[in-house]
């Protein structure tokens, strides 16, 4: 019910004033970030691509494989490799419904996650969990504040399973600012580069 | 001079196993973090269930010397293995830990045939601990889902425990055996020997 309550709020939130999701907390993250570190800013004019996207994604999932629950707090480091360009890895778990890390919205960590909704009403959490948990992961377009924009972008974020002790719906993602890229080519480019001999070079 | 009564080391060993499992589960279904699991593992499931077991030594049960002492290393174990993975101390990864457990199935299941002989309660205790570990061992090897279902099966596994803990506690309090446990599942050509448990119930 309370879950429902703040999805409500959220909703109209955005609604009215067409902010980020997360509302309030985005404000104050950004602020930290112009006042704290304009070289990261510089730095972010950067995009990072669909490729660094993937391979970040699974070696996030691997760093976690062998790290088990040691590895989460160094996904809640902005200066840390799994922040490069105007991209980050994230973590969330599924299973218990809360933002496990988070490099740039540290208001996210430990709060559920399956309410967010973007400003299309869009459930992020619940297609990334739903994509993430195929074997070998996959794509998931939604909206969303670029690191250091003002306004929403469409993201496009690449979700993953993280095979860790003890919890089970642990998954990683990292996305693209794109408005043209699809989510089906984004797919093929995965396919092909988990398994380069499926797609031999003519 | 009158010989002092001694207490039963089994109702401390299956409270500490009981509450303990049951708390593990409250996680494993998705109602509760891992920290009260980790605290009491070490000190109820762990600690007092461990000095319950080598307590039984001194009443010649060894069955009893033998499950809760290893049962309470276990629990330890358990929350050593949390902690280290929390503080990047020799991690264990989700195979390592699935083949802990299958140890301690394999474990299990020689201390199961021993309970079919004592009770009936023992013996569905066992019996339901067994199916709970090898419901774990699939959830770390491809299942993981299995993990609820586990969840909600080992906690009927730390009820019946409880219900053993009640038999003996009220058996004493109330005078006469308000929660029998029945007759052995298994019964060879000989009489079974008399066990803790019953010694336990005639004192009283």
């Amino acid at each position: 019910m309370r879950a429902t309550l703040t999805a409500i709020v959220l909703v109209a939130a955005l609604a009215a004033g067409g902010v980020s999701p997360g509302a309030a907390g985005e404000t104050a993250a950004t602020g930290a970030t112009t006042t704290g570190a304009t070289t990261t800013e510089s730095a972010t004019s950067e995009s990072a691509t669909p490729q660094e996207v993937v391979a970040k994604v699974w070696a996030a999932s691997r760093f976690l494989g062998e790290k088990g629950a040691s590895g989460y707090a160094a996904f809640n480091s902005k200066d840390g490799p799994w922040v490069w360009k105007d991209s980050y890895v994230f973590v969330y778990d599924c299973r218990l419904d809360r933002m496990v890390a988070h490099p740039l919205r540290p208001d996210l960590v430990g709060r559920p996650v399956k309410q967010i909704v973007d400003n299309n009403g869009k459930h992020i959490f619940v297609d990334l969990c739903d994509t993430g948990r195929q074997k070998g992961g996959g794509w998931v377009e939604y909206l969303w504040t670029k690191p250091g924009a003002g306004s929403v972008s469409r993201k496009i974020s690449y979700a993953l399973g993280a095979d860790i002790a003890f919890a089970s719906g642990i998954q990683v993602a990292a996305g693209v600012y794109d408005d043209d890229v699809s989510t089906a080519d984004l797919a093929t480019l995965t396919d092909r580069m988990a398994d380069p001999t499926k797609y031999p070079a003519h | 001079m009158a010989e002092q009564k001694i207490g039963n080391p089994a109702v401390v060993g299956l409270a500490g196993f009981g509450l303990t499992t049951m708390v593990l589960q409250f996680h494993n279904v998705g109602w509760m973090g891992l920290g009260p699991v980790i605290w009491l593992g070490l000190i109820f499931g762990g600690l007092a269930q461990m000095i319950a077991g080598l307590q039984e030594m001194k009443t010649g049960n060894n069955f009893g010397y033998c499950a809760f002492t290893a049962y309470g290393c276990f629990w330890i174990a358990l929350a050593l293995l949390l902690v280290g993975n929390h503080y990047n101390l020799y991690v264990s990864s989700r195979t390592d830990i699935g083949w802990f457990l299958i140890a301690w199935t394999l474990f299990t299941a020689i201390l199961w045939v021993g309970s079919l002989r004592i009770s009936s309660a023992l013996a569905l205790t066992f019996t339901l601990l067994l199916a709970g570990f090898v419901l774990l061992d699939l959830a770390h090897f491809g299942y993981p889902e299995l993990t609820v279902v586990a969840g909600y099966e080992l906690m009927a596994c730390a009820a019946m425990a409880w219900y053993v803990m009640a038999h003996l506690i009220f058996a004493d309090v109330f005078g006469r055996d308000v929660l029998p446990v029945g007759r052995p599942w298994l019964r060879g050509p000989s009489a079974p020997a008399p066990t803790p448990l019953k010694v336990a119930a005639a004192k009283a």
